[in-house]
């Protein structure tokens, strides 16, 4: 039944190979090849195409080969652990995101950028595979811009989700792996959407992502509203990412926090999590959000009182 | 998912001149979820001998009441102090009478230990979960940061440091360490061992 | 899924738990009470296995009430909790292991302090301000870190308990439905109403 769905679809592994193929036997030797249009040279053909590993099932075999949940010493390590979160409210959106990258209980990094500028008016956050969110968050932004070029006029938010899930769902099965908000300001105000590499697309509020998100979510369901202030969204967004980058192991480092408008998006700032568990965002030694920080701090006044 | 990776955790051992340190994180975790910040993994045995004890948290609160009740029944019979090459016997044969259902700790010991001379020795071991003994001159790594620990500690140390440089030299050592490994940290405790005193200090480290 | 919280305050701990007991896909109780009274000042909060939990909480319960029948008086929450710790590590290393995740909640009235130990079934022990058991510790845990406040009033530590149970409810996919509230402070134990 299933080589059966197989054969017929357009959107199946098999097809893809198919297609993937035919392309390759088309001319050997593509621009792409010598890196001259930045990989994105096979867009001339409207299909970006991929070289793909020449066995019966290329998605099964990849899969054999990263999947490090059911094998921990897989051979390839795609990025796991993150905590990203986007919110709307009444002065537009706020993208908060930490900056660890783990490969196993190794910190691979702690200075990745996981929110990718797509256009003035679009971001995009980055969890699950990072080659896979920048590429085709990158490549979404190809087509915002040719979008723009045909019709005079932005792309909606909804527009531009939408153009992403379509995209990552024609790979579905081949091992994509993201889970990302695109979010932006259009003519019907802030929005934010969840896309990821399932196919789901939802447009809603609140979102966080990643391993650390059920510690965002904690601290940011219960400080919002929707008449914050801009400074008082702004202390939400990273109070909660820095409660994921506390408790979670796989999050942390530093957080970036963006602040989209009518006018586009204005990146706020970078953040030391281990600063702000001490410190807090400003330079005043002892306000940090930090748990035994914060009750130091009120037994301190309390003495004082 | 590991055993040994369950809790999360640290320890090293180095030794000075005339002095011993040792260092853990203070960690307690579910996997990825920290649930404790303040989880000592270092135990005082004697006025001379610290015991860390990185690996699952459940065989670090159990072996230290096994180690403190066999080190006093030790203290009582002989009436005296047990000597640290001793004790890291004890802790040894203490491990291999589990062989076939151990305990998940890899112990590492520091202590100074008496000469004949009436002066004192520095020492530090560690074993492997079944009790192999490794005497080191140098520093002594256990734990889930222990290969960011050995990195760390073959960059930074050298022969006959006075107990205040080893104390920076084996704080740096553990901070920098256990800031590249997701399942250690939270907080770092040091103790430096010299012949009249010993020095506790808690670290503020990275809390992510 | 089962979930639990405690949060100490200035002289008291509260504790909630979830009252569903399900078995398959079948809720077949929804006010079981699974915190226990151990002894006067003493609250056990208990999830995990279903049989292996009434039995553990039973085995203690009766231990701790020999050993006062025994002495004429009760251990402090800190000796009881490592007895209940050892029991539970020594189970592990047995034939059928104790499949049981606890929090012990005790007043210690000698001292005039609350104090909370987290432990787990494999006989993990922490003392903790504030700790959560089962998924609900994920949501739980970040939000105690931001609202808990060890010298709350018992009326200000009921509310950040509800923010607790509210956020689960909000998120958790199968969030529990109603909770069971005690409290201990220096004059027992008591059931409150939320």
């Amino acid at each position: 039944m299933n080589s059966l769905a197989n054969r017929f679809s357009t959107t199946g592994p098999i097809n893809e190979l198919r297609r993937a193929k035919s392309v390759l036997e088309d001319d050997e030797f593509t621009d792409s090849a010598w890196g001259s249009e930045a990989g994105f040279g096979s867009l001339a053909k409207g299909v970006p195409n991929f070289t793909v590993p020449s066995v019966p099932d290329p998605s099964a075999f990849l899969r054999l080969h990263t999947d490090d949940y059911a094998d921990p010493s897989c051979r390839i390590k795609i990025q796991h652990g993150t905590t990203t979160l986007a919110f709307r409210f009444q002065g537009g959106v706020i993208v908060a995101v930490d900056s660890r990258a783990t490969a196993g209980s190794y910190v691979a990094s702690g200075t990745v950028k996981k929110v990718i500028e797509i256009n003035p008016y679009l971001l995009g956050t980055m969890a699950g595979g990072a080659a896979d969110c920048q590429y085709w968050e990158t490549y979404l932004g190809i087509h915002c811009r040719l979008h723009e070029l045909r019709n005079h006029e932005r792309i909606s938010v909804s527009a531009a989700s939408k153009y992403l899930s379509n995209l990552v769902y024609s790979y579905k099965g081949m091992g994509l792996s993201m889970g990302t908000m695109i979010c932006g300001w259009d003519k019907t105000g802030p929005a934010v959407f969840y896309v990821d590499s399932d196919g789901t697309r939802l447009k809603g509020d609140i979102f966080s992502v990643g391993s650390g998100s059920t510690f965002a979510y904690g601290v940011l369901d219960q400080g919002y509203r929707w008449d914050l202030t801009d400074e008082e969204a702004q202390e939400l967004g990273r109070r909660s990412i820095y409660a994921a980058g506390h408790r979670d192991a796989f999050s942390g480092n530093t957080c970036n926090l963006y602040h989209v408008k009518e006018d586009g998006w204005k990146f706020i700032g970078n953040y030391d999590i281990s600063k702000l568990h001490y410190d807090g965002p400003g330079e005043t030694p002892g306000a940090g959000y930090g748990y035994d920080v914060r009750v130091e701090r009120s037994a301190a006044i309390a003495v004082q009182a | 998912m590991s055993i040994m990776e369950y809790n999360g955790g640290s320890v090293i051992a180095m030794v000075g001149k005339d002095c011993v340190a040792i260092a853990s994180d203070l960690r307690l975790g579910n996997q990825a979820l920290g649930i404790s910040s303040n989880f000592q993994k270092i135990f005082p045995v004697t006025d001379r001998i610290y015991l860390g004890l990185p690996g699952l948290a459940t065989d670090v609160t159990t072996l230290r009441e096994v180690f403190r009740f066999r080190v006093n029944m030790y203290t009582i019979k002989e009436e005296r102090e047990i000597e640290p090459e001793t004790f890291a016997h004890l802790v040894s044969s203490t491990l291999y009478e589990r062989r076939f259902g151990p305990y998940f700790i890899e112990p590492v010991m520091a202590g100074l230990s008496k000469v004949a001379t009436g002066g004192f020795k520095p020492f530090i071991a560690a074993t492997d979960l079944i009790g192999c003994l490794n005497f080191a001159k140098d520093f002594v790594v256990a734990g889930t940061a222990s290969s960011k620990l050995y990195g760390a500690a073959e960059g930074l140390w050298e022969p006959d440091l006075e107990p205040e440089q080893l104390f920076e030299t084996i704080s740096q050592t553990m901070l920098n360490a256990v800031d590249r490994d997701a399942y250690s940290g939270w907080g770092v405790v040091v103790h430096v061992i010299e012949k009249d005193k010993i020095t506790t200090r808690t670290l503020k480290g990275r809390m992510d | 899924m089962e979930t639990s919280f405690a949060i100490t305050g200035k002289d008291y701990i509260i504790v909630a738990a979830d009252t569903t007991a399900a078995r398959s896909i079948v809720k077949m109780k929804t006010d079981d009470d699974k915190i226990k009274v151990v002894s006067p000042h003493l609250l056990m909060s208990y999830s995990g296995e279903p049989g292996d939990t009434i039995q553990f909480s039973e085995f203690v319960e009766r231990n701790l009430r020999l050993f006062h029948i025994r002495n004429n008086y009760s251990l402090r929450p800190s000796a009881a909790a490592s007895w209940i710790r050892r029991s539970l590590a020594q189970s592990l290393r047995s034939r059928k292991p104790y499949s049981v995740n606890l929090m012990l909640s005790g007043y210690d009235v000698t001292t005039d302090t609350p104090h909370l130990f987290w432990i787990d079934y494999l006989g993990t022990m922490t003392e903790v301000p504030f700790g959560a058991h089962g998924y609900g510790s994920y949501f739980a845990l970040s939000l105690l870190d931001r609202y808990h406040n060890p010298e709350a009033t018992l009326e200000e530590g009921i509310e950040t308990l509800k923010r607790c149970i509210d956020e689960v409810a909000k998120r958790l996919i199968v969030s529990p439905g109603k909770y069971i509230v005690k409290v201990v402070d220096k004059d027992g134990t008591r059931v409150i109403e939320i």
